[in-house]
């Protein structure tokens, strides 16, 4: 009989019921513990819960790892396909006409499809370098890198609420509480970095579904996101109190030093403690390392322009692009950015009301920035090892928001989980590929369709992770990121030339 | 191959019948108990059970199993030999010598000894019979049974307990693991100078008998059934009346409340203790009223459970997502067992079935939130007779609402003069009158007009109206009345959120993979079949003329023969004690959790639970007693090679504070903690850094007194959607589901935490103040007083001599701030 994935989640066998006790079976020293926060992966492999039998300690990858850093940049409140990245000549012809009832019936937030009319995009889409990829107006910057992108059309999941999509894309599952895709990455792979964690997270303000969509869940807290601000203390914590000088504090460290080693002395067994020493050794280092990375003065001017640092429009975005890059050509693992966090008020790219000038606006802020991402990773040679996700909650109806009562005349669009465009590039990815499709108005994926687990099986799969033994026990069983779903055909798609 | 006369067929049938056994008869029951028993067993999955040679010869839905004697013919083995379309088992298939058994035994006439079969084949869900206490060697170590048991399995392995720890490092255990908090110096002296031979006893009755002790316990418990003050997603409502559960479960610790009544009211309060409870005559509710409120109350545990409110667009997802809340919490609170893989299919482990957890919805559906007073009905018509003023603050609202829109108004009429009579005249239409272009001219004054600030706008939600004078004037006279009105009014009369009844009791029916629509056969209410719930509970009215349901789920859990319940509580509460339970997965009693390091010591344990009437401070009082937790926390290099993680108990186990402990712990030491007990959350102030990432801060009201800004951490405000940054970094579970055991980890933010923070800078001042203003001027003295407060013992020559030379340069405060950073202070042992 076929093993499924099911089958492999179930098969469970071995499990080390603590890390201390590992630890102490493994023999391992403190140091690596100490910068458990930043682990590297063999390390990580014997300091955790131990999914040894069948997890990745011993074992070959599928496939070797094309990528080593992953930034996710997050479009938070749902980008709208048919405007960005999935081109749509039937949709704009049948504007203003009701949806034919060949489409059928689907549940949206807010919007009964029997009651509005199909909505055109207003954007021009072109055909974008050698390749021909169309893309719109909207990310004119960005498209130039087209020969760079692949352009997944056909995505999909079923969560047309704001927490529910962000907690799809960001943890795999439909339900809060489950670890996020960074979280999964560093636990499975550890960080390059010495001083700096493993898994950053941007944000311009809140976002809906608040931290457990970079939460670690049910993994160890050591592999949650860390929030990484663009102004005030970088870090939580990482700033020295007032009134403390950096000599005082190091004056401070080595008293503790004195009081822990003493104290040390007849319990040399315990691992844990010296664990905690070290971790003092890293967390003064980072007091050092993290202002170091936040600071942008070094970079020189065309690098800023490139960004569009310093323009109101993308001087946000542009900022934590930059940070971005910084981030990982300092070998952080995972970077997490999410445009239209609630600042200031904002929606996000949550057009409800007028999506044409809501995704004006938004676009605006972030297709400059992510050009240049793009171009300065590529400069650099780290685009090759860098994989690039675009993406949102979901993406939004080809009709216009609304249902009975509501104004005829909206301009707005709904959330759409059904059907919706993620794109791809750098991480070992061979560009200029246009994956899967939409039907003929972009309301559902109809061909070659990407479930979110497909996108994170690839995204692991890229980074050389077997997706279906990277799992976790917790509550009885065994869980991974993709669930019983996923597949990495894909990311071979994605590779080959 | 030969084929063998029937006639000696026959004969090696009935010899082998009487014989009972062969060695591939043995070989297979292995097989079976190893591959098969987890489905076709207790859970008798497609009708087979293959414990019993007439269950196993009758079959299942596929028809029999064997047909004796003959074994290409026998389902059992085509499908094991994977010949046919039935392939079993799922997953990786049987080796080839267990296909060869298997056929064996067949063709042998299938021998087998039905006796062996009458138990539930998992250790967990047979009954516990009380051990007999092991007779060990008579000495001074062995103070009660709980020594007996350990020292036993303890000489079985080969490893030597070690020395009792001394009287410092048990009254600072004691008093951390009971309460959560330091003992103060007094309290350290008093204990350590009494030479008395009770002493250490006393010390546990009375910390058993403080207040303090349910704090820290019920904490505990708040773990293990998920709690929360919100419902968490993005609206994260709030749950006003969450606190009444937590205070509940706190008082119950402190009463030393029955374990077996304690779930019995949270599961159902209302149906074993139905009253009128406001109607009582008077101003005040009757005792007896009072304690069956106490226990409704117990059932807000289904109240407060994560709520996603958009599953209210579809009233039957809501529904669904309840019940699973309610289902996967009692599997994992009272039963210790991971239910939630059988919403969607049969466990592949433990012998629940799909159809056991429908049954075990169907118990909860017809349950529902209900608000109830928790005043008398005199008080209730006492609030009412203030609602008048409440009309008045109606009215003073929609006047400033008057104003709000004269203003804005105003402002459109503005934004509209600068437009052509043509747009004015499209955009005043009704929206469905307008033609497309008079649409595409209307859109242009949205637009002008949400650029202005009189619309929601892209960007943001902010208003930005223009007041004449007269209007501001008119509007801030009107803010203060609302102020004043608002002040006088009185709202609702006090409530409570607890569990009542539907008007309608749904029917529950099978679903597919966790589809909330169920289409499938329906289900009655019942319990897990392999736990003896074959029959469903029967489901006729009880007084309150509702289905009594969740009152047969009580008393079937608190029954003095469930196998589970006493065991899985015993386990916990040992280890809360002892920072390790005998089963490592407290809250998974299956297959695939922990096998118990110490089962007869667990069995004794539940036997004894029982027989003390379910009392948790009796049972942890022998706990605390026993010598096994008065062990010191030292090394043996002997032992560690055979049980490195002290599973057998040779030690006693160094635990890193957790993250209330922590902080109560720094508020303690420092001098400023709020002893106030029960009442709504504590919201304490946030950083910007640590408020960053909140969707709606507005939702985190800080309270405005800063006096409750140091109560202890049990009161402060569980928002799911954002838990509080430095329980979080010190690993606070996370609260969208049952918490059995909580990671312990050591990272990089927790020193920065601990070295940086405003909270750990701001404490470790008021400590150096505390201690200076005792003993002004006095260096040594100040010194002296910080490590009794902190560590509970006097420094030592060489950290005097270390901490003089640093305030040479540094300051106390800063001595104090690496004191309270020490591995001494941060691990208790």
């Amino acid at each position: 009989m076929k093993m499924t994935g099911f089958d492999h989640l179930c098969e469970r066998t071995i499990r080390a019921s603590s890390r201390r006790e590992f630890l102490q079976k493994a023999g391992l020293g403190f140091g690596m513990l100490g910068a458990s926060y930043l682990l590297e992966r063999n390390a990580f492999a014997a300091s955790v819960s131990s999914p040894m039998q069948h997890g990745f300690a011993a074992k070959q990858p599928d496939f070797p790892a094309k990528a080593k850093h992953v930034i996710f940049l997050f479009m938070h409140g749902g980008p709208s396909q048919v405007d960005t990245f999935d081109p749509k000549p039937v949709l704009r012809k049948l504007d203003g006409q009701p949806v034919p009832q060949s489409f059928g019936k689907v549940d949206f937030q807010f919007t009964k499809m029997e009651k509005v009319p199909l909505m055109g995009s207003k954007f021009a889409f072109k055909k974008r370098g050698q390749s021909g990829i169309e893309i719109s107006e909207l990310f004119e910057n960005t498209a130039k890198f087209a020969d760079d992108m692949a352009v997944i059309r056909s995505c999909y999941h079923d969560g047309f609420t704001h927490v529910i999509g962000q907690t799809w894309m960001n943890t795999g599952w439909g339900r809060v509480g489950r670890p996020s895709a960074g979280s999964w990455v560093v636990y499975g792979l550890g960080s390059e970095s010495e001083n700096l964690p493993a898994f950053v997270v941007m944000l311009d303000g809140g976002i809906k579904a608040g931290s457990p969509a970079y939460g670690s869940g049910f993994l160890p807290a050591m592999y949650q996101g860390t929030v990484l601000r663009t102004d005030g203390s970088p870090i939580l914590n990482v700033t020295r109190p007032e009134g403390i000088e950096s000599n005082e504090q190091r004056r401070m460290l080595e008293l503790l030093n004195t009081y822990n080693h003493q104290y040390s002395e007849t319990r040399q067994d315990d691992s844990d403690l010296s664990a905690r020493m070290s971790s003092y050794e890293l967390a003064f280092k980072m007091q050092t390392s993290v202002p170091e990375l936040a600071d942008l003065s070094k970079e020189t001017d065309a690098t800023r322009t490139l960004y569009g640092i310093g323009d109101t429009e993308t001087h946000d975005f542009g900022t934590q692009c930059l940070m971005a890059r910084r981030l990982v050509e300092r070998g952080v693992r995972f970077v997490q950015l999410y445009s239209g966090g609630n600042k200031g008020g904002s929606v996000g790219w949550d057009g409800h009301g007028q999506c044409e000038e809501n995704h004006t606006v938004m676009a605006r802020r972030v297709d400059k920035p992510i050009a240049g991402l793009l171009a300065d990773l590529k400069s650099r040679g780290l685009l090759e090892e860098t994989l690039i996700i675009w993406g949102g909650d979901f993406g939004r109806t080809p009709f216009t928001n609304g249902g009975e009562g509501d104004n005829p005349t909206s301009k707005g669009r709904d959330h759409n989980p059904y059907g919706f465009s993620v794109w791809m590039a750098g991480g070992g990815i061979k560009g200029g590929k246009v994956i899967g499709s939409t039907d003929e108005i972009g309301l559902r994926a109809a061909e070659d369709k990407v479930h979110v687990h497909d996108l994170h099986s690839t995204m692991l799969s890229l980074l050389g992770l077997d997706y279906t033994k990277l799992s976790y026990f917790y509550q009885g069983r065994d869980f991974r990121l993709t669930d019983v779903g996923g597949r990495n055909n894909l990311a071979s798609r994605l590779t080959a030339a | 191959m030969r084929r063998i006369p029937a006639c000696l067929w026959l004969l090696a049938l009935c010899f082998c019948c009487t014989l009972a056994a062969s060695t591939a008869g043995e070989a297979t029951r292995g097989i079976f108990e190893k591959r098969c028993l987890n489905c076709h067993g207790d859970a008798k999955t497609s009708g087979l059970d293959l414990r019993r040679l007439d269950t196993i010869q009758k079959g299942g839905a596929h028809g029999p199993a064997i047909i004796s004697g003959n074994a290409d013919q026998s389902l059992i083995y085509q499908a094991v030999a994977r010949l046919g379309r039935l392939q079993m088992p799922p997953g990786k298939p049987l080796s080839d010598d267990e296909v060869k058994s298997i056929r064996q035994w067949i063709n042998e006439g299938a021998p087998w000894d039905d006796t062996k079969a009458s138990e539930p084949s998992w250790w967990a869900f047979k009954k516990v019979v009380r051990p007999a206490v092991p007779a060990v060697e008579p000495s001074d170590w062995v103070r009660n049974p709980i020594d007996a048991f350990v020292l036993h399995n303890l000489n079985q392995k080969g490893l030597k307990h070690v020395a009792a720890a001394d009287k410092r490092t048990l009254v600072r255990r004691l008093y951390f693991n009971l309460h959560g908090l330091p003992p103060t110096p007094d309290e350290v002296a008093t204990f350590v100078n009494d030479p008395a031979p009770d002493a250490y006893e006393k010390l546990v009755d009375r910390l058993l008998a403080s207040p303090r002790y349910g704090e820290r316990w019920g904490r505990h418990w708040l773990d293990v059934v998920r709690y929360a003050d919100t419902g968490g997603f993005e609206t994260d409502m709030y749950y006003a009346n969450a606190w009444r559960y937590r205070d509940y479960v706190i008082k119950s610790f402190n009463e030393d409340k029955p374990y077996n009544q304690f779930i019995q009211e949270q599961i159902a309060g209302d149906e074993l203790w139905p009253d009128d409870i406001e109607l009582t005559g008077g101003y005040d509710i009757q005792p007896q009223k009072l304690k069956h409120l106490d226990a409704r109350i117990g059932t807000a545990l289904y109240t407060i459970g994560p709520t996603y409110h958009e599953a209210a667009l579809n009233g039957e997802q809501l529904r669904y997502e309840w019940l699973t809340d309610a289902v996967d919490t009692t599997g994992q609170a009272f039963l210790g067992l991971t239910v939630g893989c059988a919403r969607c299919h049969d466990h592949k482990f433990d012998p629940i079935s799909q159809r056991d957890y429908h049954r075990m919805m169907a118990i909860f559906a017809g349950s529902e939130e209900r608000e109830i007073p928790v005043v008398s009905k005199m008080n209730v018509f006492g609030f009412k007779s203030g609602y008048p003023n409440l009309l008045h603050v109606e009215d003073v609202k929609e006047a400033i609402q008057k104003i709000d829109q004269q203003a804005r108004d105003r402002g459109t009429a503005d934004v509209l003069s600068k437009f052509s009579g043509d747009v004015a005249t499209a955009y005043k239409l009704p929206a469905k009158e307008r033609t497309p272009k008079q649409a595409e001219l209307s859109a242009q004054v949205f637009k002008a007009l949400t650029q202005a600030g009189l619309l929601e706008n892209a960007a943001g939600k902010d208003f930005t109206l223009a007041y004449t004078p007269e209007e501001q004037k008119e509007r801030d006279r009107l803010i203060q009345l609302l102020g004043q009105a608002a002040f006088k009014a009185s709202y609702n009369y006090p409530t409570a959120t607890v569990l009542g009844h539907a008007d309608v009791v749904p029917e529950i029916h099978m679903t597919s993979r966790g589809d909330f629509h169920g289409n499938g056969d329906k289900v009655g209410p019942g319990y897990p079949k392999v736990l003896g719930g074959s029959e469903d509970i029967d489901d006729k009215s009880g007084s309150g003329f509702v289905p009594e349901r969740r009152r047969a789920l009580a008393l079937w859990l608190t029954d003095a023969g469930h196998p589970l319940t006493a065991r899985v509580m015993v386990n916990r509460l040992w280890a809360w004690n002892f920072g390790q339970g005998i089963v490592g997965t407290p809250s998974d009693f299956g297959r695939q959790g922990d096998a118990p390091s110490n089962p007869e010591l667990l069995d004794w344990l539940a036997s004894e639970f029982v027989n003390q009437g379910w009392s948790i401070k009796k049972l942890q009082r022998i706990m605390l007693l026993s010598s096994t937790y008065r062990m010191s926390g030292e090394a043996d290099a002997d032992n560690l090679k055979i049980d490195a993680a002290n599973k057998y108990s040779w030690r006693f186990n160094r635990q890193r504070m957790d993250a209330e402990e922590l902080r109560d712990t720094v508020l303690s030491v420092s001098g400023v903690l709020n002893a106030k007990m029960g009442g709504r959350p504590v919201i304490p102030p946030l950083t910007k850094e640590e408020e960053n990432g909140m969707w709606a801060p507005s939702q985190w009201p800080v309270s405005l007194d800063t006096a409750e800004h140091n109560r202890r951490s049990v009161y402060l405000y569980v928002k799911r959607s954002f838990p509080f940054p430095m329980f979080t970094i010190f690993d606070a579970p996370e609260s969208s589901q049952s918490c059995p055991r909580r990671d312990v980890t050591t990272v990089a933010p927790q020193a920065l935490a601990l070295m940086n923070s405003s909270f750990m800078v701001d404490k470790a001042k008021l400590l150096a103040e505390r201690v200076s203003a005792a003993h002004p001027g006095d260096a040594p003295v100040e010194v002296q007083s910080a490590w009794m407060l902190a560590l509970s013992r006097n420094p030592s020559d060489s950290e005097k001599q270390s901490a003089a030379r640093f305030l040479e340069k540094g300051s106390l405060a800063e001595l104090c701030l690496v004191l309270l950073n020490t591995n001494e202070f941060l691990y208790i042992e």
